[in-house]
């Protein structure tokens, strides 16, 4: 079979096409890029706009109403108390006493930081 | 006239508050004692490291630079050493001075013995300057040395008699409060409308508590006044006071609770 001969002018080849091509290429990623950053917005939007409803709805386990038995508080009583249960004195030595009980627990019996220095006193000039 | 009386009285105002800091920061008390002290063990610290690096150099090289300055380095370590020694001994006068509890009698012959010690190591401190060999520092050192010995005696029982200064204060606290309760009982037996035998009863174990407290307390100080010059862990005869201190302490903390306890019975019904 004969071959045929293309006789082809590479010199004078049509250039504008490929810049067309170049065009759509360089546009293409701004617009996946304003498409990501505009579902970005829209899903903070969304995202913002359930937080606030969430935070004005309160949940009913906030609603729930304290138990009806509260815990009792430790608070020393004296059944059935004495003619003296409210004389002044005895308040008065109470409050030393316990005042007393303060100080007692308080107290530092160690001093530790009176403590005689650590020195040393061994000095040689002798091998 | 006028015109100078507002500027007068804003400087003498002024000069008023100025002279009442200036007392207030004068002021010389256990706090400012022990801030001296902790600044002048810090600068000893310093001192012995130097003087370890100087006498290393010393003993390696022998040469007379090497000398000169293991000289000055010893001779300025013996200083910090008994300027430390001086500001702690400064520091647990003041808190002597600050501590309720202790008898007069007591104060003063530890004050004089504190004076005394601190006076010889000023005076050491004085004749360091003289010292011109490190033989002399040597021997002067060792002076130190010897003279602690009976210095620590000292710390041992002044802090012992601070500790037990403290004991004492709450024991009379409590023995002033087991008097007026004693009292307070004794009117409300004569009025007859209240039972006091078991008060009684727990006002009189709170009294023992306070004899074994004193006990304790006599035989942390029979434990301090046995120390030693010669004793090598004077800390731990120390260490066993304190810890008979600390059973005096608890002994009062028992006759406290059971003054609580007269009280609660007194305001119950029988």
């Amino acid at each position: 079979m004969p071959t045929e001969i293309i006789d082809q002018d590479f010199e004078n080849m049509p250039v504008g096409q490929e810049e067309k091509t170049t065009v759509k290429k360089g546009k293409k990623p701004i617009f996946i890029f304003a498409g990501i950053f505009g579902g970005l917005l829209v899903l903070l939007l969304a995202a913002a706009i359930f937080l606030s409803f969430q935070q004005g709805q309160p949940t009913t386990e906030i609603e729930t109403k304290p138990t009806p038995t509260p815990t009792p508080e430790f608070k020393e009583e004296i059944i059935p108390p004495s003619p003296y249960a409210t004389d002044a004195a005895i308040l008065k030595m109470e409050e030393e006493i316990k005042s007393l009980d303060q100080g007692l627990t308080s107290t530092d019996l160690k001093e530790s930081g009176l403590n005689p220095p650590v020195l040393e006193m061994k000095i040689q000039f002798e091998i | 006239m006028k015109k100078y009386c507002l500027p007068t009285i804003f400087i003498s105002t002024l000069l008023f508050f100025y002279s009442f800091t200036l007392v207030h920061a004068q002021e010389f008390n256990f706090n400012r004692a022990y801030n001296d002290y902790l600044f002048n063990y810090n600068q000893y610290r310093q001192s012995y490291s130097e003087y370890v690096a100087a006498r290393e150099s010393y003993l390696t090289y022998k040469t007379l630079t090497s000398k000169n300055l293991a000289l000055e380095k010893t001779s300025k370590m013996l200083k910090d050493e008994d300027e430390v020694i001086h500001t702690y001994l400064t520091a647990l006068r003041m808190k002597l001075v600050e501590t309720t509890g202790i008898s007069n009698d007591e104060q003063n012959i530890l004050y004089l013995k504190l004076d005394s010690e601190v006076a010889w190591y000023g005076k050491h401190q004085e004749g360091l300057s003289s010292a011109a060999t490190l033989e002399d520092l040597v021997d002067s050192a060792k002076k130190v040395a010897d003279k602690y010995q009976t210095t620590e005696i000292l710390i041992y029982q002044t802090l012992g008699t601070i500790l037990s200064g403290k004991e004492i204060n709450f024991r009379d606290q409590l023995n002033n409060k087991i008097q007026q309760f004693k009292e307070k009982i004794g009117e409300i037996r004569q009025r007859g409308d209240k039972d006091t035998a078991l008060a009684e009863r727990w006002l009189l174990e709170a009294e023992n508590r306070l004899t074994r407290s004193q006990e304790k307390q006599f035989t942390a100080q029979q434990i301090l006044a046995k120390i030693k010059s010669s004793d090598v862990n004077k800390n731990q005869s120390y260490n066993k006071a304190q810890f008979a201190l600390e059973e005096s302490h608890q002994y009062l903390k028992e006759a406290n609770s059971y003054l609580k306890e007269v009280i609660r019975e007194i305001k119950s019904a029988n």
